[in-house]
Formats: C-alpha cells, structure tokens, sequence
C-alpha cells in the first residue's frame, strides 16, 4: 500500500478536566473515504477538527503529506490551504456573495486573477448545482443550498484532503438528500474525505472505512460491512441498535 | 441692515434672542462650525485609530509557534492597548484636554493651537470609546466566521481584517453614530482650553451684554438641531440594518 497521506500518531486532547482525545492512531490514504461515527461526546468531531489544527491537540503528531502539523516550525496556513473543511453549521462569509465566498482565498491566497477565480469558483459551483445562484447574497439561501455552497468554496482551493465535520446534521430533512449526493460525486471522483456523520446508510454507501469512536478512542475500525452490519464490539453493537431503532 | 440696533430691555427675552442672533451671528457660524469640525475629525479619527488598538488588542499570544521576541510584543501590544482604554473612559475629556493643552504648550510649537489640541484631545478620547463598540461588534460576529477563514488557509490577522472586521464594523455603525452625537455636546468642555467651538462662541456674545440665559438657550437650539438630525440620520441606518437581518433569516 503507499504512504498514507495523512498520518495522526497517538493524538491526546483535553479541554479543561475533560479528556476529549485519548490516543488516536489513523491513517488515511489517498483517494480513500474515512467515515467517523460515535455518539455525541466521543469526540469524533474535535478528533475532526485537530486534523487541520482548528483545535490544537496536547500531544502527538499528524503528519500530512509527510509534514508534522504539531512542528512549530510548520507553516500551518500553508498546509491548511490543502486541507478543505465543511462545517456543520455552513459557515458561509456573511455580507458576501456566493461567488465572492468562492473567489476570495483564491485570490488573496492562491494569487489568482479575478478571471480566473470567477472560472474556477463557477467550475465547482456547476458542480454542486449552484452556478444560478452566483450573485446571490450567501445569507439568503437555504440550508442545503449554503453547504453546497461551502463544499464549493472548499474546493476553489484544490485541496488534497477534504474533511466534513457533520455537514447534514443542521439541515432540514428534505436538504440532507442534495448534499449527500455532491459528496458522493466528489468520492466517486476519487477525492480523498474524511467525514463525521450520523447519516448510517450514506456512510455504509460511500465508505472505504468506517471508524466508530467511543469515549476518545477508537473502539472499531474497518469496511462498512464488518463495522456496520457485522460489528465485534459490545459497544459499536448498542449503538447502532440505537441508531437503527430510533 | 440692524433691526435690533440696541439691546432689548432684560424682561424681552425673545427680543433679546433676536438681537442676540443678529449682533453676533457671525460668533455663532463660526462656533457650529468649530463644533461641527471637532465632531466629525474626532469620531472619523478616532474611528481609524481604534483600528489600531483592535489590532493590539485582538492579537493572539500562540505559545506553541510564538517566538519570545513576538509573545512579549503582542503581550505589550495589548497591555497598552487596555492601559489606553482605561485611561481614557475613566477620566473626564475636560481634564485630558487641560494636561494635553498645557502640558504640550511650553513646548512652544507654532502650530500648537486650543483647536488643534481640542481636536488631538476628542480624537483620542472618541478613540478608547469606539475601541469598546468595535469590540464587542467582534464579539458579535460568529466565531464560525473565523474558523472557515483559517481552515481556508487564511492567517489569523487576514480573518480578521478580511472577514470579521467588516462584519463587525457594519454591525457598530449605529453604534459609532452615536459616539458622533455624544461628541457634539461633549466638545463644549474643549471651551476650557480656548476653543472657540459654540459653547464658548456663546459665552463671548453674553460677556459683555450678561444675557447668558438668553444666549444659552440659543446655544440649546442649536445644540437640539444637531443632536436631532443627527439621531434621525442613525436611526434610518439602524433601520436599514435591521431590515437587512431580516432578510438574512427568511
């Protein structure tokens, strides 16, 4: 197999007394789909939000692309700018246009011409059916409309990686169902992803791996077959029992 | 020509307004003016300083990538910065006004005027005030905003001034209005040091003639008329603003 393009070694976080992260071993390969799965608490989404250093971990390494994110000496924002994110709650630039939230990093960070940036912003937003709503106020769309939107701006930057912390859980039902199909185009196109969710039949479609957290481990880690029908854990099996029963 | 060529006897009070306006008409422009001008340099100067202090202010000691050089001059940065606001909401702009007029005086700088001490001292005193609403439009300003910024691969100092700022400067406009209306009135204290603004163009139509009643209830009018259109001008923006949230939810 080749080098894994993200390495996470033993990853420790605490927020106060609370131990949140409790040695977290993970690789991802390139082209792989990762899906993170657990209750609220088990600190699926911080272990999300260290891969990209928004929460900084106590103790460890992740090594992307050969780079240890936790060396000070890293030039962090250089790196993120390879490492997309999607947010539960969207995110989107308030006061900004829907193309002016694709364009921006591109250009401030990526230097790009303004008819360049428009290009590709509107590139991917054809990609995630957005491209009518360009000049659009971002404010004024509907929830699965902004993240679609936020994938798009996400890639404007042509990540490597690109990592969604629950991206249907803020949604209306009737939304989940538009953005789950753009990401799986996005897999199906062989973008590297990691993702947080609890959306259990999308995760078993789309999912190399499956990784179930639990109390800030890893409890179970393996394809969806043997993780989400076939579970060994006590503790994976009563969870989905409780997802699938409510 | 003079209508009221002599001063009125002291039970005509309008009579005395009248003549009062007229006799000195050309005292009281020019003290709106002086009055006008301290307010508007003063809230737009102090507006552009208090950029300067949010800066400080908002900088952020990272104790991991920080050299000590970098941690100790953000940590001055903003120990000055809240040594400054401190200062100056806690001490009235009248007695700023005295140590900065007489204490720069025996410099004997040419230039070194009452008004362009009364306009260096509301600067800095509108500075430290807009430096509180700019920060607590931060604060009001989604911390997601900021998250997205960096994990786009925008440092902490481009979030800011690209994402968050904006956001919270549209947010304090009404805010800062205000702080345009509290200097109007608050600059007749500037009339402690010699500025001819229209408290004291007011008293020196009364100096001689001791119809100060008179001559302040002019100068309330006036002051009334400013404060008045000036409150209206804010709360259309309010209202603008407020509409424009509006929208943003449905």
């Amino acid at each position: 197999m080749p080098k894994p393009i993200l390495e996470i070694q033993n990853i420790h976080k605490r927020f106060g007394q609370q131990y949140v992260l409790n040695g977290i071993h993970l690789d991802v390969y390139e082209k792989e789909v990762v899906t993170i799965i657990g209750s609220s608490g088990s600190g699926k989404t911080t272990l999300l939000r260290c891969l990209n250093l928004l929460n900084e971990p106590d103790d460890g390494h992740i090594y992307f692309m050969g780079s240890d994110l936790m060396d000070p000496k890293t030039d962090l924002e250089a790196l993120r700018m390879h490492i997309g994110m999607v947010f539960q709650s969207f995110n989107l630039f308030n006061q900004k246009t829907v193309l002016d939230n694709c364009t921006l990093a591109p250009m401030k960070l990526l230097n790009l011409s303004k008819e360049d940036a428009v290009d590709r912003a509107m590139t991917f937003l054809k990609k995630v059916g957005m491209q009518d709503f360009a000049h659009q106020s971002a404010n004024r769309l509907s929830g699965g409309q902004k993240q679609r939107v936020a994938i798009a701006r996400a890639l404007c930057m042509n990540p490597t990686i690109m990592l969604f912390d629950e991206p249907t859980s803020a949604l209306d039902p009737e939304m989940v169902g538009e953005v789950l199909q753009v990401m799986k185009n996005l897999a199906n196109e062989g973008m590297t992803m990691v993702i947080v969710t609890h959306e259990m039949a999308f995760a078993k479609e789309v999912s190399d791996r499956v990784v179930f957290m639990d109390q800030g481990v890893i409890a179970e880690m393996g394809k969806p077959e043997e993780i989400l029908v076939n579970p060994k854990e006590e503790r994976t099996r009563s969870f989905l029992k409780r997802y699938t029963t409510s | 020509m003079m209508v009221f060529a002599t001063l009125p006897p002291k039970d005509q009070f309008f009579n005395t307004i009248f003549y009062l306006l007229e006799r000195y008409s050309g005292f009281f422009i020019r003290g709106v003016l002086i009055t006008l001008l301290l307010s508007v340099v003063g809230t737009l100067g102090g507006f552009i300083l208090s950029l300067f202090l949010t800066l400080l202010r908002t900088s952020e000691v990272d104790k991991r990538r920080d050299s000590w050089m970098t941690a100790s001059l953000k940590k001055l940065g903003r120990g000055f910065a809240t040594a400054y606001i401190t200062v100056f909401r806690g001490t009235p702009m009248i007695v700023q006004a005295m140590i900065f007029y007489y204490g720069i005086s025996p410099l004997r700088l040419l230039w070194w005027t009452p008004l362009v001490a009364g306009l260096f001292v509301v600067t800095l005193n509108t500075t430290a005030y807009i430096a509180e609403v700019i920060r607590s439009g931060i604060n009001g300003v989604d911390k997601g905003q900021m998250e997205a910024a960096r994990s786009l691969g925008f440092s902490r100092r481009q979030g800011m001034f690209l994402i968050v700022l904006p956001q919270a400067i549209k947010n304090s406009l009404p805010a800062i209005g205000n702080e345009f209306i509290v200097n109007l009135k608050d600059t007749a204290v500037l009339s402690v040091i010699g500025v001819f603004d229209l408290f004291r163009a007011t008293q020196s139509s009364t100096s001689s003639n001791f119809r100060v009643v008179e001559g302040f209830f002019i100068a309330a009018v006036i002051y009334l008329i400013l404060t008045y259109i000036t409150s209206k001008v804010v709360n259309k923006l309010d209202h603008v603003m407020e509409s424009g949230k509006e929208n943003a939810h449905a």
